[in-house]
């Protein structure tokens, strides 16, 4: 089933149309990276799936159920990790869980229990500060903490990375790894390191739509062209090879790179083989997500 | 109702985290204290001045003080508290929407409406706990010193008082809902206590506007009986309401 589904989203800012008709389906239990480079739209479709903004047109279903503009009983299947998270700077920590916990209608006891478990996984546990003074990781994590207070069906979160240092990333990429047996994760970023080393489906966006959404290995699989690096150890090697089939392309250091399309693989393994030419190197090219987001913004 | 209250006991700590339980305790004590004090010190400083005033011309006979002139200080300086308390409490909405505290709360499911009614509850809560203190401190000194009993409607005035501070607070509400920064906020509700006043000059009309309410010594000294405010009282009665309604409505579509 879909988690959530939104249907030709559309949203102008005064004269800037930043959504035009975008459609997007997460899957249960996935971890959905949502890419594409900032002022692209991510925080406002968010926002919309929320309830916070008011949408110029199309529909949004989370667990089925349709969002409606300000009083959003959807928000009920939803954690939610803003950007910057912001909470009361005169609380502490598990305060500040206590009181999610308490309008959101959790009973006494089982918020506590909750907020032990969380308050453990974040690793805030020893944390008697008030939130005023915590660091930006610091509030990352309890931000995390309070989105899945509730054991949301759906936890979104918008760049939850892009603010902290490599370490901070690493511990919050962890984290939303750890929580994936529990509930569907949708998070927008565009560093795309952190998409391979954790989601199971992209969806990249730009000019206002999703151009290409998918899991993983089937988008890997679409961009995957048939093209095979080639190296040799010497520059005289090199050269025989392109004389030899003029298709190829030659790239940094002594690679080559052929496309299946122009230069049959095998004759040009065959070739090799026949001059006796020392083989460094010789694998097939898979599509990084660099190159991908890349073709899909220059398309 | 337990979202509601869990709401309201942030709101509570936060007032007292942040000092301003404490700032607006001794504020309203040192007005309560003023009152009687300015009153007792009158003749003392007619005294002092009556070598100025003789060379212009005036003498100074025995000046007599009673519990009435710290009655009248204590709606000369209600005002001022009633200021500061808005100056101080006109951030109550727009500084959740400044910092973006609120849409974590909200995304966690808490219904709009239970936002408005637990800093609207606050408020009142510290507006009265606030007034009825300082009304108690000047009460107190003056049966000490004078005799209450001189006042007319002495306890109908200062409630009609209170009810125009409750009136004052449904407007800052209102326009908390309605701007985004709390200079918004203390421009609009200065517009419209200023409007109130100033058409209150208009004399046929003044007896139904909420502005009546702050005039306790035309009770005190009995040139007006309390049922000369039955207008006055209803009307504010009436727009209070309708302020903290449109503000509910219009926090349900409020963009965040």
């Amino acid at each position: 089933m879909d988690m959530l589904r939104i249907c030709g989203l559309r949203k102008r800012f005064g004269d800037k149309e930043v959504l035009r008709g975008l459609d997007l389906t997460v899957p249960e239990n996935s971890i959905f990276g949502f890419i594409g480079q900032n002022g692209a739209g991510k925080t406002t479709t968010m926002k919309s799936v929320l309830g916070l903004l008011r949408a110029d047109g199309g529909e949004i279903f989370v667990n089925g159920e349709r969002v409606v503009y300000g009083q959003t009983a959807t928000n009920r299947y939803i954690g939610y990790l803003p950007d910057v998270p912001e909470f009361y700077s005169f609380m502490t920590a598990p305060e500040y869980l206590d009181f999610c916990g308490a309008i959101s209608g959790m009973g006494k006891r089982e918020t506590s229990k909750r907020r032990d478990e969380l308050l453990e996984l974040v690793g805030l546990r020893e944390e008697t500060h008030r939130v005023g003074g915590f660091s930006r990781g610091m509030k990352q994590r309890l931000g995390i903490a309070q989105a899945l207070l509730g054991r949301p069906k759906l936890l979104i979160c918008d760049e939850p990375t892009s603010a902290l240092d490599p370490l901070g990333r690493k511990e919050i990429l962890d984290i939303l790894l750890a929580v994936r047996e529990q509930t569907t994760v949708l998070f927008s970023t565009h560093i795309l390191t952190d998409v391979e080393r954790i989601c199971t489906d992209v969806a990249f966006l730009h000019g206002g739509t999703v151009r290409v959404q998918g899991t993983l290995g089937e988008i890997k699989s679409r961009f995957r062209q048939d093209e095979y690096l080639l190296e040799t150890d010497s520059e005289a090697h090199l050269t025989a090879i392109t004389e030899a089939f003029p298709a190829v392309r030659r790239r940094e250091g002594n690679q080559l790179i052929l496309s299946v399309k122009n230069t049959p693989a095998f004759e040009v393994l065959g070739f090799v083989s026949a001059h006796r030419i020392p083989l460094v190197r010789w694998e097939r090219v898979e599509p990084t997500l660099e190159t991908m987001f890349m073709e899909v913004i220059e398309s | 109702m337990k979202t509601l209250l869990a709401f309201l006991k942030k709101e509570l700590t936060e007032q007292l985290r942040s000092g301003r339980v404490l700032f607006l305790g001794i504020l309203f004590v040192l007005f309560g204290i003023m009152n009687p004090a300015v009153a007792k010190l009158t003749p003392w400083l007619m005294e002092q001045l009556a070598d100025t005033l003789a060379e212009s011309g005036m003498t100074v006979t025995e000046v007599n003080i009673t519990a009435m002139d710290s009655w009248v200080q204590f709606f000369k300086n209600v005002p001022m508290a009633l200021i500061a308390f808005v100056l101080l409490e006109s951030s109550i909405f727009t500084k959740e929407y400044r910092s973006g505290t609120l849409i974590l709360s909200l995304t966690k499911g808490l219904e709009r409406y239970k936002v408005v009614a637990a800093k609207t509850a606050v408020l009142i809560l510290l507006w009265s706990a606030g007034y009825w203190l300082c009304y108690a401190v000047t009460y107190a000194y003056n049966a000490y010193y004078w005799d209450n009993a001189i006042a007319k409607s002495l306890s109908f005035s200062a409630v009609v008082w209170w009810v125009f501070g409750l009136w004052v607070i449904a407007f800052t509400v209102l326009f908390s809902t309605l701007c985004t920064a709390n200079t918004g906020v203390l421009v609009g509700t200065g517009g419209v206590v200023l409007a109130s006043t100033v058409v209150a000059m208009v004399p046929k009309v003044s007896k139904f506007l909420p502005t009546l309410l702050t005039d306790g010594n035309s009770l005190i000294y009995g040139q007006k009986s309390p049922e000369d405010y039955t207008a006055a009282l209803v009307i504010t009665g009436v727009t209070s309401v309708a302020a903290l309604t449109v503000s509910i409505v219009r926090f349900n579509k409020k963009q965040l």
